[in-house]
C-alpha cells in the first residue's frame, strides 16, 4: 500500500532554533492522529507538508510526491483546516467556499456545485447565503472544514478542529470526520490536545517531542494488548470485595472509593467476580476493559527518553 | 447562613435588552464546581458576576459573606483566569505576576517569591524571563492559570482553564485543581470538555439561554430526572435472556438489542434493582459478560437531556 | 423507486489549468467591485474623454460636419503629441481614483481574518496571489488607459492615412509603455498599501497621500539644499518626466534627469513589492 506520508531525514530549523529534527519513516495509516507537548513541531510539521516552510535538510513525500518539486500537485491532493479562525469576513459562505473550490482547480459550474452541498453537509445549508462576519463560532468552524473538503482531496490536515466548540457541535464535527473518514476515498491527519478527539477518530497515532517522533504505533492493536486489564465502579462495601478478589489471585488496585482495576489471571472469569458481587449485594456499576490506552501510551512516551517507533 | 459558600440570590443581568442570566439562585460549596452550558448560554456573564466585574441587574452575589463593596477584602480571596488574553505589552511573564501581586501590597521580595513559586507550579520557570507576547498559545493559558493562583486565593474562577494545553499540562492542571480543592477552597470551572468535567467535579451547574437548568452532584441530578429512565449497556453473549428477565421485573422501561446481537440497552425505572437482579442472571444462566456501563450517567447525557442540541443549533 | 443519499464524496474529475488560475482572483474581486453603483458610474464616466477624443478626430477629417458646426480650421487643436499625452493625463487621473476606490479592499480582508493560509494550502503560490490580485486592477486600468488611447491612435490613422502612423509610431509606444509604467506603479501602491492597512478608508486615502507629501517633501528637500535630487520622492512629477520623455524625447528643463526618473519610479516599484513579500506570509514564525 502506498504510504500517505514518507518523511526522509527531514529537518526544519528556524533560526537558531531546530523545530524538526531528521525525521524519517513511511507512514501508511488512513487516520493519523498527531499528538504532543506545545512546541514539538506537530504545526511545523503540517505547514512543512503544506510546502509553507523549505526543508533545512532532508525531504518528504506525501502520496510518493516531494514536497520540494511538487508542492503544487500535493496541495491538489490536501484539504486544510487551520487551528486559528480563517474566514473573510465579507462573503457570504457559499461565495467563500466556491471561491477556494475554484482556488483548488475546479470548474467553476462544478465549483458551486459542490461548494452548496458541501456546506449543507456540515450543516450550514440555511447559514450559506449570510456573510461570514456574521457566523458563530460553531459556524466559522464547520466553514472552516467545508472549504477543506469542497475540492474532495485524498489527505486532511485538521489542526484542532473541536477548537472552543460547545458539546453538541463537538459532537458534530466528530461524526462529520469519521463518516468523511469512513467513505475510505479520504486519509486524514489530526493534530489535537484532546485524546479523546484522536481515540473516537483516528486509528494510528504519532507522538512529536521536541522535534523527533517517539511513537508511532496502531491503536486497536494497543487495545488488543490491555484486554488483561478490568475496569470496575460498584457500590456497595468495596474492602470485603477487593479482599475476596485477590484471594482469588487477582491484582486489584483501589482508585477512590468505588473503582478498582484489576488484573485477572488465567482461571478467574468475570463470572467469579460476579459471583462474589451477589454473595454481598454489591452492584456492578460499571465493568469494561482499560480504554484510555491512548493517555498510557501518551504519558509513556512523555517519560521515556526515545520511545521505540513501532509501525 | 454559612459564610464558605459563593451565593447567588435571584440575580439577573441584562445589557440593555440582551439577556445576560435570568432569575439565578445558586449557592456554592466548596470543592471542585463545573459550568457547563452551550456558547452564548450565560457562563461567561456568572462567572464576572461572581468576580464583581458585572454588577447585577437585580439580585445579590456574596461571596464568602463578601460584597463588591469591600473590594480590599473581597479580592484577596479571589483569583480570576479569563477566556480571553489581554496582556500589558512589553512584559516578561515573570514581570507580569510580580506586577499583579505588588498591587495586591506585597513587598517586593515576597511578591518575587510568590510570583516564582507560581511559574513553578504551572512549569514555566523556563519562560519566565521571555516577553508574554512570544509565548505559545499553551504558555499563556499557562501565564494566565499562574496569576490566578499567584496570590493564594479562597476561590478561583476560571473561564475554559485547559484551552490549548496539551494532555499532560491538563494531567498537571486537574491535579492542581484537586489539591487546591482538597484544602478546602472553591474551584469554579467552566469548561465545554465533558469527560473532563465528568472525571473532576463534585458539583455541576448546567446553564442554557440564561438559565440555570440544573445544578448539584451529577448522578443526584441524573437521579432526579425521573422523565429519563436510567439507561445500562450489557455487552454480553445471550442478550434475550436479560432482557426476558429484566421484563418479569416491572422496572423494565425499554430494551434494545445491539446490532450484532451481542449486547444490549436497558432503560429502567430503579438502576440499583437492575444491577443486583444482573448479578442473579449471571450466574443463573451462566451469561459470559463483556462489559457493562451506565449509558447516561454522566454530564454529557445530562446536557443532552436538559439542554440537548437547542443551544447547540449552529 | 430510489432513496438517494448526499455523502461526502472525493473529487476526481477535471481540473481547469494552472497557469490561467490567478485569474479567478480578479474575477471574484470585480464580483464584489461591480456591485457597487458608485463604481460603475466612474467607470462609464472614464470613458466620457477618449470619446469626446473620437469626436474631436472625426471632426478633424470632415471638412463638411466642421462646416455644419461653424467652427473655423485653424482653431482646432492638432492631434499630436501634446493632444494623446493630456488625454492620457486625464485618463491616468479618473483611473487613479477607480483605483483608489478598488485598491484598498483587495488584500486587507484577506488578513484581517488570517485567510491567507487558506489560499496558500491550495495549488497558489504567494506570486500568483498578487499577480491575481494585480490583475484586477491592471485589467481595469488598462480598460481606461491604453487600450481606449491606442484605439483613439488607430482611428486618426485610419483617418490620416497610414502614412501619418509610421510618423507617429513613437506615439503608440508612448501610449503602451507610459501606461503600463503608471499602471503598475499605481497597483502596486494600492496592493502594498492594502496589506498593510486595515482600514480601507485609510488605506485609500494614503495613496493620495502619498503623492501629496512626496510632492510637499520633494519641494522642500529641493529648496532647502538647492537640489533636484528631493524630486526623487515626488511620484508625479517623476511620472511627468518619463511621460515628457516617452511623447516628445524631451529631456526636462531644470529638474532630473531621464534616466533618474525611470530608475526611480521602477525602484518605487521595487520596494512597493518588498513591502508585499514582508506581509504576505503564510504562517509567522515567532522566534523566541
Amino acid at each position: 500500500m502506498q504510504s500517505t506520508i514518507e518523511l526522509d531525514n527531514l529537518t526544519i530549523r528556524f533560526g537558531r532554533q531546530t523545530v524538526l529534527k531528521g525525521l524519517k519513516g513511511a507512514f501508511a495509516g488512513r487516520a493519523i492522529g498527531l499528538l504532543g507537548p506545545n512546541g514539538a513541531g506537530k504545526t511545523t510539521l503540517l505547514h512543512t507538508l503544506l510546502g509553507f516552510h523549505q526543508p533545512t535538510a532532508g525531504t518528504a513525500r506525501v502520496f510518493g510526491l516531494d514536497i520540494q518539486r511538487e508542492i503544487k500537485q500535493i496541495r491538489h491532493l490536501i484539504g486544510y483546516m487551520p487551528e486559528n479562525d480563517s474566514f473573510i469576513s465579507d462573503m457570504t459562505g457559499i461565495r467563500f467556499v466556491r471561491l477556494m473550490a475554484e482556488l483548488s482547480g475546479l470548474p467553476p459550474s462544478l465549483a458551486l456545485e459542490r461548494a452548496h452541498e458541501t456546506l449543507f453537509y456540515v450543516g450550514l445549508g440555511e447559514a450559506r447565503y449570510r456573510k461570514l462576519g456574521t457566523y458563530s463560532l460553531g459556524m466559522k468552524q464547520m466553514a472552516k472544514l467545508a472549504q477543506a473538503i469542497v475540492h474532495g482531496p485524498k489527505l486532511l490536515f485538521l489542526d484542532e478542529p473541536t477548537n472552543g466548540l460547545d458539546p453538541p457541535a463537538r459532537q458534530r464535527m466528530i461524526s462529520l470526520i469519521k463518516d468523511i473518514r469512513s467513505t475510505g476515498e479520504t486519509a486524514l491527519i489530526l493534530s489535537s490536545h484532546l485524546l479523546r478527539d484522536v481515540e473516537e477518530c483516528c486509528e494510528e497515532v504519532m507522538i512529536l517531542k521536541e522535534g523527533e517522533i517517539v511513537v508511532y504505533c496502531n491503536l486497536e492493536e494497543e487495545r488488543k494488548a490491555n484486554r488483561k486489564f478490568l475496569e470496575l465502579e460498584i457500590i456497595g462495601d468495596s474492602q470485603p470485595f477487593v479482599e475476596m478478589a485477590e484471594h482469588l489471585g487477582c491484582e486489584c488496585a483501589v482508585n477512590g472509593p468505588c473503582r478498582i482495576k484489576m488484573v485477572l489471571p488465567e482461571q478467574v472469569s468475570i463470572r467469579d467476580l460476579y459471583c462474589l458481587a451477589a454473595r454481598r449485594e454489591i452492584q456492578i456499576r460499571r465493568l469494561n476493559y482499560k480504554r484510555d490506552s491512548l493517555q498510557d501510551i501518551f504519558l509513556k512516551a512523555m517519560e521515556g527518553n526515545r520511545g521505540s517507533l513501532q509501525a | 447562613m454559612t459564610d464558605d459558600r459563593i451565593v447567588l440570590d435571584n440575580v439577573s443581568k441584562f445589557y440593555g435588552e440582551v439577556l445576560g442570566v435570568n432569575r439565578v439562585c445558586l449557592s456554592i460549596p466548596p470543592g471542585i464546581t463545573s459550568l457547563v452550558g452551550p456558547n452564548g448560554a450565560g457562563k461567561t456573564t456568572l462567572l464576572n458576576l461572581i468576580c464583581g466585574l458585572l454588577q447585577p441587574t437585580k439580585g445579590s452575589v456574596r461571596v464568602l459573606g463578601l460584597t463588591v463593596d469591600d473590594p480590599d477584602l473581597m479580592y484577596r480571596k479571589l483569583g480570576y483566569c479569563s477566556q480571553f488574553d489581554a496582556f500589558p505589552k512589553g512584559l516578561t511573564g515573570l514581570e507580569l505576576i510580580y506586577g499583579y501581586l505588588r498591587v495586591y501590597g506585597y513587598g517586593n521580595r515576597e511578591a518575587q517569591q510568590m510570583a516564582w513559586s507560581a511559574l513553578e507550579t504551572v512549569n514555566l520557570t523556563d519562560a519566565a524571563n521571555r516577553k508574554v507576547q512570544a509565548y505559545s498559545k499553551g504558555m499563556r493559558q499557562r501565564v494566565k492559570l499562574a496569576q490566578a493562583i499567584s496570590h493564594r486565593p479562597q476561590i478561583l474562577i476560571l473561564d475554559e482553564p485547559l484551552n490549548g494545553l496539551d494532555p499532560m499540562a491538563r494531567a498537571e492542571v486537574i491535579g492542581l485543581f484537586q489539591k487546591v480543592a482538597s484544602e478546602g477552597a472553591h474551584v469554579l470551572i467552566s469548561s465545554h470538555i465533558l469527560h473532563e468535567v465528568d472525571m473532576i467535579s463534585d458539583r455541576v451547574v448546567l446553564i442554557n439561554n440564561g438559565y440555570v437548568v440544573a445544578e448539584g452532584n451529577i448522578h443526584g441530578v441524573r437521579d432526579e430526572m425521573d422523565e429519563h429512565p436510567m439507561q445500562i449497556m450489557v455487552r454480553c453473549d445471550r442478550p434475550a435472556a436479560v432482557a426476558a428477565k429484566a421484563f418479569e421485573q416491572d422496572h423494565a422501561v425499554e430494551v434494545k438489542v445491539h446490532e450484532d446481537g451481542q449486547g444490549l440497552m436497558i432503560r429502567t425505572r430503579n438502576a440499583d434493582q437492575f444491577y443486583l437482579m444482573l448479578n442473579r442472571i449471571v450466574l443463573d444462566c451462566n451469561l459470559t459478560v463483556e462489559a457493562v456501563s451506565p449509558a447516561d450517567d454522566d454530564v454529557y447525557s445530562v446536557y443532552q437531556y436538559l439542554i440537548g442540541t437547542d443551544g447547540g443549533r449552529l | 423507486m430510489a432513496v438517494y443519499k448526499h455523502n461526502y464524496q472525493a473529487y476526481s474529475g477535471p481540473l481547469t489549468s494552472s497557469t490561467l488560475r490567478f485569474l479567478i482572483l480578479a474575477r471574484y474581486a470585480y464580483q464584489r467591485i461591480f456591485g457597487s453603483r458608485i463604481f460603475l458610474a466612474l467607470f462609464l464616466v472614464c470613458f466620457v474623454p477618449p470619446l469626446g477624443g473620437a469626436v474631436f478626430i472625426y471632426l478633424q477629417h470632415n471638412a463638411k460636419a466642421l462646416q455644419i458646426l461653424q467652427i473655423p480650421i485653424d482653431e482646432l487643436i492638432p492631434i499630436d503629441a501634446a493632444f494623446f499625452q493630456t488625454l492620457l493625463y486625464i485618463q491616468s487621473s479618473l483611473g487613479f481614483l477607480l483605483a483608489v476606490m478598488v485598491g484598498p479592499g483587495l488584500i486587507s480582508p484577506d488578513l484581517t481574518n488570517n485567510a491567507l493560509p487558506l489560499y496558500l494550502s491550495r495549488p497558489l503560490t504567494r506570486r500568483d496571489y498578487v499577480i491575481g490580485k494585480i490583475s484586477a486592477l491592471l485589467i481595469l486600468l488598462s480598460a481606461v488607459t491604453w487600450i481606449p488611447l491606442s484605439a483613439l491612435f488607430f482611428f486618426q490613422a485610419r483617418m490620416a492615412g497610414w502614412a501619418w502612423l509610421w510618423e507617429h509610431l513613437r506615439l503608440e509606444t508612448a501610449i503602451f509603455t507610459g501606461s503600463w509604467l503608471w499602471m503598475l506603479v499605481i497597483s502596486l501602491l494600492a496592493l502594498a498599501l492594502s496589506a498593510w492597512v486595515r482600514w480601507k478608508p485609510i488605506a485609500g486615502a494614503l495613496i493620495f497621500g502619498v503623492f501629496i507629501v512626496g510632492g510637499g517633501f520633494g519641494a522642500l528637500v529641493n529648496a532647502i539644499l538647492f537640489t533636484h535630487w528631493g524630486s526623487l520622492i515626488n511620484i508625479g512629477e517623476l511620472m511627468d518626466i518619463a511621460w515628457r520623455y516617452l511623447f516628445r524625447g524631451e529631456g526636462p528643463s531644470g529638474s532630473l534627469p531621464v534616466w533618474a526618473a525611470f530608475a526611480g519610479l521602477l525602484g518605487f516599484c521595487g520596494f512597493c513589492l518588498l513591502l508585499l513579500s514582508k506581509k504576505l506570509k503564510a504562517y509567522e514564525v515567532v522566534r523566541s
